[in-house]
């Protein structure tokens, strides 16, 4: 019993902590990018502002909306935050974790998918149809690369819980693999070149586009859902790519914070470097992370057959 | 003494009287219908909780063969979704298809239902091949007067002649096979062969079940038997029907020595099946038949658990096999509940509106809240999200196929492109469902008849809130399930006797309770900050437009339009377009058809092909004596010279 209430408690301290550190993520990735632009750019802590301004704010409501479009931001964030706590974090490992965890993730995202575009769709308008079809369209390419590249973790590894795949040395095929999850990262998120967070043209937009209409909470909680995500991602990629996040103690905490680090800067850079893809463009580079994937799979089945 | 067949003895007599009760007494068919099902459910849960089958020989015969009958954990298992769907679907159709409405075919429709889920029934007990034909015959023919209750209107006609003539192309090779099955063996009983030769014969039960199972590409007469039949008649077609194919290729698979290449088949097809399905799906604009595409996704689905489980029992594989095959037959239970609540929903939309046009539909959550929050459970459950019980059933396929993967063994080869067709069909029927909830029942309507809609009463919202928490109990409790999938695997193959999911399940099921309490309580949680701080009511933003329509959303088409452009070599879709020109452009429109490809640009043109050559034929017969003592002439030389030259040629012959 003690062990039980125990687990819950770390799992409780656990989403607390990636919900408080989340919003750091896109506050790096805009520092980077002003600073190639040559500007000074808003403070690094500018996201937790702005939640806790959107937390205190009124709400305008679509008056077709139906009251899915608070409830569906709600289930996404938790939905994510609980795929969050899933992932074992370097030194730290997982609390929850179990045969088949794995695939719990990845629905768990689907989840917020779904929930997200639902609530979008409450208001009829056809931006937020827009961008709603885009995101889930684009997605189906995204979930081939991740399951690709699960598959290949869990031929390395033998194991089909995330803390059991990603714990090992990373063996071979780990820069294809590291590939396709940055490239599925910068999808998943909606970073350049898939879409450009910056951007007010709504035409263009996916995500944004998908939630126009909404406003205070809810859309804090969209806003810091789509934080963790970035993270959450970001942590996968470092635990599969990175060997020596499972050192213990002081020396794996730095190489994960740096890990991490290293990332935002990578997405930042990107987004200073290239430009927005069009549209039709962005199927063949998400085929691409799916292709690397795959690639990584027969390297990886090559790799560890002849061990 | 009550045992199995005191209860089926039970379930087949209230059936009976069903049949009779249905012409004068509605509600007392609907009380024969649930005794039915309630006697059939408790048989079915005997043996599914015992593991003993239960088995029968009467002294009677039917076409000079003794009636025997069996009930096992595989029959029964497909026993309790027959039952429970019958249930449900008999109550709906109180309300949808009353009598007031259809003086003659309602009454008409309530005897059809009783002798569909007789026929079904005894589909599943026989076990005798010439009266499992029988039955199969039987329940061929109810169906196809149910899909037809409604044949004033010319499409039903042409739906129903259309599922006639495949599903006897399907029958046609289940009477060869059952043939060559008793010529073999020497008796018509069937049950677990041993007889290594026997094994081609799979090949002619997978396409006749397989027909009737709808999977790609022998779904043709699905979509618009579905689509066509009252919404009632599809659930229980696409719920428990179609499963009658799965029950026979899941029968078979464990029964005859299977084929070398048979599980991989099966597998191929599957995979096949579910992406294809769900591309199709996204093409459509019709409320069921886009649902009835669907049907085809998850026979794929299932038939992945049970093509994989075919290539462990070859394989000698049973640790990953009983996950596959505890997937896969999961799996049927689940679509057969999540899609007649999909179906019954679709119904009552249709009830409300008189359309199954989704482009007329939309903001029906206002008008019909608890259609529109059932469907989007529905939605959501056979989208594979947790904690809801698509995902279970999934959950274990994925479980079986990375096991496969990681054993190295030549089955990886086949479970990873399997893995991955079962990650993108998710993904599909995700967007699919997100189209569906959004263009139906959110935004704004996009019809008078749509905003005019109003809630269906309480005996088609009642079935609809029974399968929905089906939906959520499996998802919540799949512990409470392991023992009955436990013995169904067992009964599948005896040899995979100490398979254990219990460990799995337990944890799955914790985690998705845990993941709806914080859902809940989260939503509480932001529900109550909007109310404190404050929500006012707003026309949805447009962009400074000052003139905005309903017609202005989103529409069905456009959602799925990048999807479908990636499908388009097989979805072939037409395209009418008259674009805008000039300056002030009077009319412009676009529109753009799914057609079911394989029916009308394959199996359409044969069928041309065909006629017209028997056309040219019929012509040399016109009743001329002249011409026909010409013919009989001809012959008569051919006959001769085949003859003589037969007789020269095979002269050296001994």
């Amino acid at each position: 019993m003690s062990a039980t209430l125990s687990t819950i408690a770390e799992f409780v301290v656990r989403v607390a902590f990636w919900m408080a550190l989340a919003p750091l993520g896109p506050g790096i990735i805009n520092k980077v990018k002003a600073w190639v632009a040559g500007r000074k750019g808003p403070p690094v802590l500018q996201l937790y502002y702005d939640l806790a301004r959107l937390w205190r704010k009124g709400v305008v409501i679509s008056t077709a909306a139906s009251p899915g479009h608070i409830i569906g931001p709600a289930i996404a964030w938790i939905a994510i935050s609980c795929a969050a706590a899933l992932l074992p974090i370097g030194p730290f490992g997982s609390t929850v974790s179990f045969r088949g965890d794995a695939f719990l993730f990845i629905y768990l995202l689907a989840v917020a998918r779904f929930a997200i575009a639902c609530a979008s769709l409450e208001t009829g308008s056809a931006f937020e149809g827009m961008g709603t079809a885009r995101e889930v369209s684009y997605a189906v390419l995204a979930e081939a690369a991740l399951i690709t590249a699960l598959i290949t973790l869990s031929v390395r590894t033998g194991s089909l819980s995330l803390s059991g795949m990603l714990t090992p040395f990373a063996g071979s095929g780990v820069m294809l693999i590291g590939a396709g999850l940055f490239i599925v990262l910068l999808a998943e998120n909606c970073r350049v070149p898939f879409d450009d967070p910056n951007t007010h043209l709504e035409l263009t937009m996916v995500h944004e586009a998908m939630v126009l209409d909404h406003s205070g909470p809810p859309f804090a909680a969209i806003l810091h859902g789509s934080a963790i995500k970035l993270l959450l991602f970001a942590v996968l990629l470092a635990d599969a790519v990175l060997p020596g996040l499972h050192l213990g103690g002081l020396g794996g905490m730095a190489v994960t914070v740096l890990a991490l680090g290293i990332i935002m800067v990578g997405v930042g850079a990107v987004e200073s470097l290239l430009a927005r893809f069009a549209f039709r463009r962005v199927p063949l580079l998400l085929i691409t992370a799916f292709l690397l994937c795959l690639f990584g799979l027969l390297a990886a089945w090559k790799g560890s057959s002849l061990q | 003494m009550m045992n199995p067949g005191t209860f089926l003895l039970i379930a087949a007599a209230a059936l009976v009287f069903g049949i009779a009760a249905a012409f004068r007494a509605p509600r007392l068919w609907l009380g024969c219908t649930f005794i039915a099902a309630a006697a059939g459910l408790a048989g079915a849960a005997m043996v599914l909780f015992s593991g003993q089958p239960w088995e029968f020989m009467a002294c009677l015969t039917l076409g000079s063969q003794p009636v025997h009958l069996r009930l096992d954990a595989l029959s029964a298992f497909f026993l309790v979704l027959l039952v429970t769907i019958g249930a449900a679907g008999a109550l709906y159709s109180m309300e949808y298809w009353p009598d007031r409405a259809h003086p003659r075919s309602a009454p008409a429709g309530r005897a059809w239902w009783s002798c569909l889920l007789f026929s079904m029934g005894a589909v599943l007990t026989a076990a005798n091949g010439l009266h499992f034909l029988i039955a199969w015959e039987a329940f061929a023919v109810c169906a196809y007067f149910l899909i037809t209750l409604d044949r004033q209107r010319r499409e039903v006609r042409l739906a129903g002649w259309i599922y006639l003539a495949t599903s006897h192309a399907g029958t046609l090779c289940l009477f060869a096979f059952f043939a060559l099955l008793a010529a073999r063996t020497g008796s018509w009983t069937i049950g677990p062969f041993t007889d290594a030769s026997l094994a081609p014969l799979f090949w002619l039960a997978l396409f006749g079940f397989g027909v009737k199972a709808g999977l790609f590409p022998l779904h043709i007469w699905l979509p618009s038997a579905h689509a066509n039949a009252p919404s009632h008649v599809s659930a229980i077609m696409s719920g428990v029907a179609i499963k009658m194919g799965i029950y026979g290729i899941v029968r078979f698979s464990g029964w005859l020595p299977l084929p070398a290449g048979a599980g991989w088949t099966i597998l191929a097809l599957g995979a096949i099946s579910s992406v294809l399905g769900v591309a199709f799906a996204l093409g459509q604009h019709d409320l069921k038949r886009l649902l009835a595409y669907h049907s085809v996704e998850n026979i794929g689905i299932i038939l992945l658990g049970v093509g994989l489980a075919a290539i462990a029992a070859q394989s000698g594989n049973p640790e990953w096999g009983a996950l596959a095959i505890a997937g896969g037959l999961l799996h049927v239970w689940n679509h057969g509940v999540f899609k007649a609540l999909l179906f019954l929903g679709a119904g009552s939309v249709l009830h409300a509106t008189g359309t199954r046009h989704m482009s007329s539909l939309g903001g029906l959550w206002r008008s019909m809240p608890w259609t529109a929050g059932l469907f989007t459970l529905g939605a959501a459950a056979i989208s594979g999200l947790p904690p809801l019980n698509g995902f279970v059933s999934e959950w274990l396929l994925y479980l079986g196929l990375f096991d496969a993967i990681d054993a190295r063994g030549p089955a990886a080869w086949a479970a990873v492109p399997a893995a991955i067709s079962l990650a993108i069909t998710g993904a599909l029927a995700l967007a699919c469902f997100v189209k569906v909830v959004g263009i139906v029942f959110l935004g704004l309507p996009r019809s008078a008849a749509a905003g005019k809609a109003c809630e269906s009463g309480s005996a088609m919202r009642i079935p609809m809130l029974v399968l929905a928490a089906i939906c959520a109990f499996v998802g919540l409790a799949p512990l409470a399930l392991a023992p009955a999938l436990q013995t169904v695997a067992r009964a599948w193959n005896p040899s995979w006797s100490a398979i254990r999911l219990e460990p799995s399940l337990s944890t799955l099921g914790a985690a998705n309770l845990a993941f709806l309490g914080l859902a809940l309580l989260i939503s509480w949680v932001l529900a109550g900050r909007v109310r404190k701080n404050g929500a006012r009511r707003f026309g949805t933003w447009d962009c400074g437009y000052a003139a905005p329509t309903p017609r202005m959303q989103y529409t069905a088409g456009s959602f799925a339009s990048t999807i479908v452009s990636w499908f388009e070599w097989i979805l072939r879709p037409e395209r009418h377009r008259v674009p805008p020109t000039e300056l002030f452009p009077q009319t412009a429109f676009s529109s753009e058809h799914t057609p079911e490809t394989v029916l009308e640009r394959v199996i359409a043109p044969i069928g041309d092909i065909t006629m017209r050559f028997s056309t040219a034929v019929r012509s040399y017969q016109h009743g001329r004596l002249q011409a026909y003592i010409l013919y009989l002439v001809f012959g008569l030389v051919g006959i001769a010279l085949l003859t003589w030259m037969g007789a020269a040629m095979f002269k050296g012959l001994p």
